[in-house]
């Protein structure tokens, strides 16, 4: 039967749908045609960044060939709080106002987590838990980190800290991330030991911002784990935003501020001083916990990552290995388990 | 005519009683923090009711009472023979469309907006009421909390416009409305398994339910009505391509019932 | 813009078929209904005419053939004819949730060109038209059968129309009712109304048509006048005769095809080139005592199960 010209909009609505899916975010992704640089000059660009006053969303997804274990309700406890960072997706919010007031904000489904600072006033905010705590920080103790924790920016600074003969850097090109044009600056391990096989730093040619993040894992196609901003603007943001004042009804506390600077709420918690071995990419950490680790898991998640290996338990994700022996050691890095074990030794 | 009918009053009466059962619930036994999200918040201030109220129907009742609505739409008039009559006066097959998306597409607003107000009122009867705390830990007016809980409002009636537009096509293919009605529903259902489903994350913020949980961007500050362009757009597309699957179904359709 | 108001048909169908699956329902079906007449759709129940009257109106689409309603083709020019076209199709459709006024207030609502001002009064003339006026308030669901077809009559006569598409109107109806829709199909066609009714019944089509169309198994058996239907029937002869046998062959050899109606009647339908004289003379001449001899024209019903090969209400 001959097909009516009637069903012609029900042809054409798809294509349409499908075709502004698609161009939408390739118009967004278009080569900015920026002028080329050398890594130096990318890393000057950093350097010399004074921008320090904007807003965005910042984005965070992992691909660890781990099975997502959000459904399974961690976060209650440090372990399953860093497995639920690792294995699912984030997004916060954050607004930053010169070095010394800055807001992050988790956003979840239903509910939310904040981080204010406002100089020395630091306020953390669970809605689903109502509570409050107030923190103090000390006067101006040596230095001030320059961005605000879990941002691209420190996770850059970090990176940028290790590159030596370890790492080639290159600016692989130029893109656009959360709307801004980029250099991309791409590190690689000079070494095969490491489960990194490259990763990239996408900096706002513009601004010299760091905006994203991207670690890929040795053998697989997708990144293993980003985190970059979705949306940036550059305006100050209102100064409301970093006065926090406890909801009624919240549970209100005060904590006094350990040896370190107030840490994201979600982040293992700091034990006894850790053991550093190899070097470079393929540095393993070791840290010794005390007592059977996996005995002390209480919601069974452990069981369920880790695979028994001689010595101990272990946790191989694309990206980074994870050694619990026997003796009560935790041994970390981004290297197959086997080096674990033979460091362990 | 959709608000003519009984059973209409009978859905909004059903879907209303949702916020009066979660109050009462809540007035007879304090949850505390377990429970739907701002459940716990309800005893300190009952505005909250609206919320939880919405947060336990998103899932089954909204997209129930939508189903049924629209996929009574067509083939409703096909089974009790009006349909004929209708484009015989003649109605017109397309404005006969579009006059049932849009009632449909009332009904939606209707239902969101039984909820909140009920919510409202019935929080306002049986628990103090007071400056609303957001997710953020800010806190906001009365003002700021009617002008937020409209765009809720505005944002649930939207999420289930891709559903009317889906029940509507289905309504297109059939004379018997039960089936449409369950068609439609199963539909909703599934999506949500879907959407739960790790493995099929790639078609995820394809599905018309995509973005139903994501209200609670409205009561965060500063105001992110971010998911609700998303959504926005999420639904027209639907409406889009449902829309035109309908129209060419149903201008193509032998009416023979 | 209005229906051309000079075309002499007020339906006009050219090679209508239809076919369902591998059914054809309809079958190269053309129909020509003068303006002004009273048209009777006749056939056996099955026969194609609901199927032919939803194409007419354009709620189903042809497989081949063309449709001019009022002169205008349809559907394609649907929105302009069917606001002048009042129509009963297969039965009545309403709301059983809504009152008999109410559901005329919406089907009106439902045609664009229809005056919400007058709409009102519309309705209560339509109601008062149709006997129903006493129950406009109650739901229709309360309604018996009969009630909802003349709510049906009613609806097709909200306003002026200038062609009514009666599907088996008097379905449902008792003798009182039946005849009461025959008297308004006749004063509508006094006002100048061209009413097509569709019936599976000869009588109701006898009783109320001036012109006439036969189907068949989806197919166009007959068409025209009444009284040229009725003429077109053929005589059959009676012989009234003890000598049964003889009369028979006598009869058979003329190329009659004689049947025993009685005792000693025989009755033989007469063909072309035998004129009653004739077969009297050689009934005479074979020495057959003729008692009586008589011709009489075949009935409308005799024809009419001789056009569609079965009896009445065969279904299928």
């Amino acid at each position: 039967m001959r097909l009516s010209r009637r069903w012609i909009p029900a042809l054409v609505a798809p294509v349409v749908v499908a075709a502004g899916a698609v161009t939408v975010p390739m118009v967004a992704d278009a080569d900015p045609g920026l002028p080329a640089r050398t890594p130096q000059q990318v890393l000057e660009l950093v350097a010399t960044s004074t921008e320090d006053s904007f807003s965005g969303t910042v984005e965070q997804t992992s691909d660890l060939g781990l099975p997502d274990l959000s459904g399974l309700g961690g976060g209650e406890d440090g372990a399953g709080a860093a497995v639920e960072l690792l294995t699912s997706s984030h997004t916060a919010r954050v607004h930053v106002d010169g070095p010394e007031r800055s807001r992050v904000q988790l956003l979840e489904q239903m509910s939310q987590r904040d981080l204010v600072r406002n100089g020395e006033d630091v306020w953390v905010y669970d809605s689903s838990e109502q509570t409050a705590v107030h923190t103090t920080l000390p006067e101006h103790e040596g230095h001030e980190p320059a961005q605000p924790e879990g941002t691209p920016a420190e996770l850059a600074e970090q990176l940028l800290a290790g590159v030596d003969e370890t790492t080639e850097v290159t600016v692989s090109g130029t893109d656009t991330v959360a709307g801004r044009p980029v250099y991309q600056l791409r590190l690689d391990p000079r070494t095969d030991a490491t489960l990194v096989d490259f990763a990239t730093l996408a900096v706002d040619a513009g601004t010299g911002l760091p905006l994203e993040v991207r670690v890929h894992a040795v053998g697989q196609q997708a990144p293993a784990f980003v985190v970059g901003f979705t949306e940036l603007d550059l305006d100050t943001p209102d100064a409301s935003l970093f006065e926090f004042t406890p909801p009624p009804g919240a549970e209100v506390g005060e904590q006094e501020l350990p040896d370190h600077d107030g840490r994201d709420p979600g982040e293992l918690p700091e034990g006894p001083r850790p053991e550093v071995s190899g070097e470079g990419w393929a540095t393993v950490v070791e840290l010794p916990v005390g007592g059977d680790v996996a005995a002390a898991d209480k919601s069974g998640m452990l069981e369920q990552l880790t695979r028994p290996v001689e010595g101990g338990r272990a946790l191989q994700t694309s990206l980074v290995s994870v050694l619990l022996t026997d003796d009560g050691r935790v041994l970390a890095g981004a290297v197959p388990v086997e080096q674990l074990a033979a460091a362990a030794r | 005519m959709l608000f003519g009918r009984r059973r209409t009053w009978a859905m909004l009466a059903a879907l209303a009683l949702v916020p009066v059962l979660v109050a009462v619930a809540v007035r007879i036994e304090d949850p505390g923090r377990d429970g739907p999200p701002f459940l716990g918040s309800i005893t300190s201030n009952g505005l909250f009711v609206s919320l939880t109220a919405m947060t336990v129907s998103i899932p089954l009742f909204l997209p129930l009472t939508v189903g049924v609505v629209a996929g009574d739409t067509i083939a409703g008039e096909a089974s009790l023979g009006t349909l004929r009559y209708l484009l015989v006066a003649p109605a017109g097959r397309l404005r006969l469309l579009a006059v049932k998306m849009a009632g449909a597409a009332a009904f939606c607003l209707a239902a969101a907006t039984t909820i909140a107000l009920t919510g409202a009122l019935v929080g306002a009867a049986l628990f103090p009421v007071g400056p609303v705390t957001l997710l953020s830990g800010d806190t906001v007016g009365l003002g700021g909390y009617a002008v937020r809980l409209g765009l809720l409002v505005l944002y649930v009636a939207l999420s289930l416009l891709g559903l009317s537009a889906v029940g509507l096509f289905i309504s297109t293919l059939t004379t018997v409305p039960v089936g449409a009605m369950a068609a439609t529903v199963v539909l909703a259902g599934a999506a949500q398994v879907l959407g739960q489903l790790p493995q099929l994350e790639v078609i995820h913020p394809w599905l018309f339910s995509a973005h139903w949980l994501g209200f609670a961007d409205l009561l965060r500050s500063p105001l992110d009505l971010g998911s609700l362009g998303e959504n926005a757009l999420l639904q027209l597309a639907y409406l889009a391509v449902f829309g035109s699957l309908a129209y060419g179904r149903f201008t193509t359709k032998d009416v023979l019932s | 813009m209005t229906p051309q108001v000079g075309a002499p048909l007020a339906v006009e169908t050219r090679g209508l078929s239809k076919v369902f699956g591998s059914q054809r329902a309809v079958d190269d079906v053309s129909l020509q209904v003068p303006r002004g007449s009273v048209f009777g759709f006749l056939g056996p129940n099955g026969s194609g005419k609901t199927t032919t009257i939803r194409i007419l109106l354009g709620l189903a689409a042809a497989t081949e053939g063309e449709v001019r309603l009022l002169g205008e083709p349809m559907p394609g020019r649907g929105a302009v004819v069917l606001p002048h076209v009042g129509a009963l199709v297969e039965g009545p459709g309403f709301y059983p949730f809504l009152s008999g006024r109410d559901n005329l207030r919406r089907l009106d609502a439902a045609d664009p060109t229809t005056t919400p001002r007058t709409r009102r009064t519309r309705v209560e003339e339509a109601l008062e038209r149709v006997g129903l006026s006493h129950a406009a308030a109650k739901k229709v669901h309360a309604y018996s059968l009969g009630m909802k077809q003349r709510l049906g009559l009613a609806n097709a006569l909200l306003r002026p129309r200038q062609l009514l598409v009666l599907d088996e109107p008097t379905n449902g109806l008792d003798p009182q009712g039946t005849r009461e829709v025959r008297h308004l199909v006749r004063s509508l066609s006094e006002d100048g109304t061209t009413v097509f009714v569709s019936s599976h019944l000869l009588g109701e089509i006898e009783q109320m048509c001036d012109s006439t169309a036969v189907m068949s198994a989806g197919r166009l058996v007959w068409q025209g006048g009444m009284e040229a239907l009725r003429a077109e029937g053929r005589a059959r002869v009676r012989v009234r005769t003890p000598d049964v046998a003889e009369a028979r062959a006598c009869l058979a050899g003329l190329g009659l095809e004689p049947d025993l109606e009685g005792p000693a009647l025989l009755a033989a339908p007469l063909v072309d080139g035998v004129a009653t004289e004739q077969a009297v003379a050689a009934l005479v001449a074979a020495g057959v005592r003729v008692r009586g001899v008589e011709v009489s024209g075949e009935t409308l019903e005799d024809r009419y199960v001789a056009l569609t090969g079965e009896g009445f209400d065969v279904a299928g």
